[in-house]
């Protein structure tokens, strides 16, 4: 979408100020537009959930890929393709009849870019941020997830350069589906935590 | 803000999606240009936004915070002159054209840097603590970035494991020398953070360097 199209309505002072900068930085050619559009289609076309997805569905179909993926996780994802900003420091956290895993960052939005794309607005919230770590099961609920009162739930705070994946259990009645039907299982909602495929 | 009060329902309507306006996916790779080309000056992003004041960062949203920290890394640079942007939001509200500029070297460029891969150094063999271990948070009330969250300071947990070695972000941040340190996997149980709570208890996992640690 070009930065100049025209509005039905009058633009906010925020989104007048960032298409401001925008604009300072391209009149002065120090920025160019299609670098930005490559940015923008990057995360919205060739980089997300899919990703995270694929790597699970394999992780479930082949038991080789899944010991590497819990194991090196940096390495078994760029076997696949899958790496850089935001996902240097790959851990993948299993979930098990015992545990289920979630992943937060209370500081900001980390968050593994490069198998998950950018985060939803939620994952970015005050709220999120402030209550998963504190009443885990509260948020969840909200999803529609509830856990058995015995299951160890397990929040993930993103505090450094670490960038977490839940991998989440292969649901029964799957035993048929090849990789792709599989993937498409696997919501991104199930590789943050707050829900199960 | 881990364990704050008062922000309502995390699943609301509209949040699943990453954005709602074109304009901020834009500020988002304007940022991320920012850097990559060394158009900004100062602490990065992310520490930059923490330095918006409380409040304006609470009532701020998302990416308006990201067009906060851009401004300010512009500025501190030179990149930009104070009054610029006033002066072009003036234009664009005026009607004038947004202008274009085409270098398709910059946009490869831009998405090798997203594709590149820099892992952090594997643990140091004499790291303080291993697996295990019983670590505590040191108390403390730093100035300026940090990655200690303020909810774990003073609680004591389990190491689970030594991530790799990295240099302490409250030194780096303002170009102050670190040497790598272990950065290390630490679990709290429920109640060594929040006390009696009316939920299971559950673990709570951080990341924490080794200068944030003492042992119990």
């Amino acid at each position: 979408m070009s930065a100049g199209h025209h509005h039905e309505r009058p633009a906010s002072e925020a989104e007048l100020r960032a298409r401001a900068l925008e604009a300072l930085l391209v009149e002065r050619g120090l920025v160019s537009t299609d670098a930005i559009d490559a940015v923008v289609s990057y995360y919205e076309q060739d980089v997300g959930p899919q990703n995270g997805a694929r790597a699970v569905a394999r992780a479930w179909l082949d038991e080789a890929y899944r010991g590497r993926l819990l194991e090196r996780p940096g390495d078994a994802l760029a076997e696949l393709g899958f790496g850089g900003m935001e996902g240097h420091n790959m851990t993948v956290v299993a979930n098990t009849p015992a545990v289920h895993n979630v992943i937060v960052c209370t500081l900001c939005s980390c968050y593994p870019w490069p198998v998950l794309g950018l985060p939803p607005s939620w994952y970015k919230s005050e709220a999120y941020r402030a209550r998963v770590v504190a009443e885990p099961r509260a948020v969840l609920r909200e999803f529609g997830l509830e856990l058995a009162a015995d299951v160890d739930v397990r929040v993930w705070d993103s505090s450094a350069e670490v960038r977490y994946l839940v991998l989440p259990m292969r649901p029964p009645g799957t035993g048929e589906l090849a990789e792709e039907q599989l993937a498409a299982r696997v919501t991104r909602d199930c590789m943050i935590g707050t829900a199960v495929p | 803000m881990g364990g704050m009060h008062g922000f309502g329902p995390v699943a609301v309507p509209g949040g699943e999606l990453p954005y709602h306006e074109r304009w901020e996916p834009r500020i988002f790779a304007l940022h991320l240009l920012t850097g990559f080309e060394g158009l900004g000056a100062g602490p990065g992003g992310r520490q930059t936004r923490e330095e918006m004041d409380p409040a304006g960062y609470l009532a701020a949203s998302y990416y308006e915070r990201w067009t906060w920290s851009a401004e300010q890394r512009l500025l501190r640079k030179g990149t930009i002159a104070p009054g610029e942007v006033e002066a072009m939001m003036a234009r664009l509200a005026a009607g004038e054209a947004a202008p274009e500029h085409e270098d398709p070297a910059m946009s490869r460029r831009v998405v090798e840097r997203l594709q590149r891969r820099a892992p952090m150094d594997p643990p140091p063999a004499d790291a303080r603590f291993a697996a295990g271990d019983r670590v505590r948070v040191r108390r403390m009330r730093p100035q300026g970035h940090t990655r200690c969250p303020r909810y774990v300071r003073g609680a004591t947990g389990t190491v689970e494991r030594v991530h790799g070695a990295d240099r302490l972000p409250d030194l780096t941040t303002y170009g102050e020398p670190a040497r790598p340190e272990p950065v290390y996997s630490v679990a709290f149980a429920s109640p060594d953070l929040w006390g009696p709570s009316d939920e299971p208890p559950f673990t709570v996992l951080l990341d924490l360097w080794d200068s944030y640690l003492e042992p119990t």
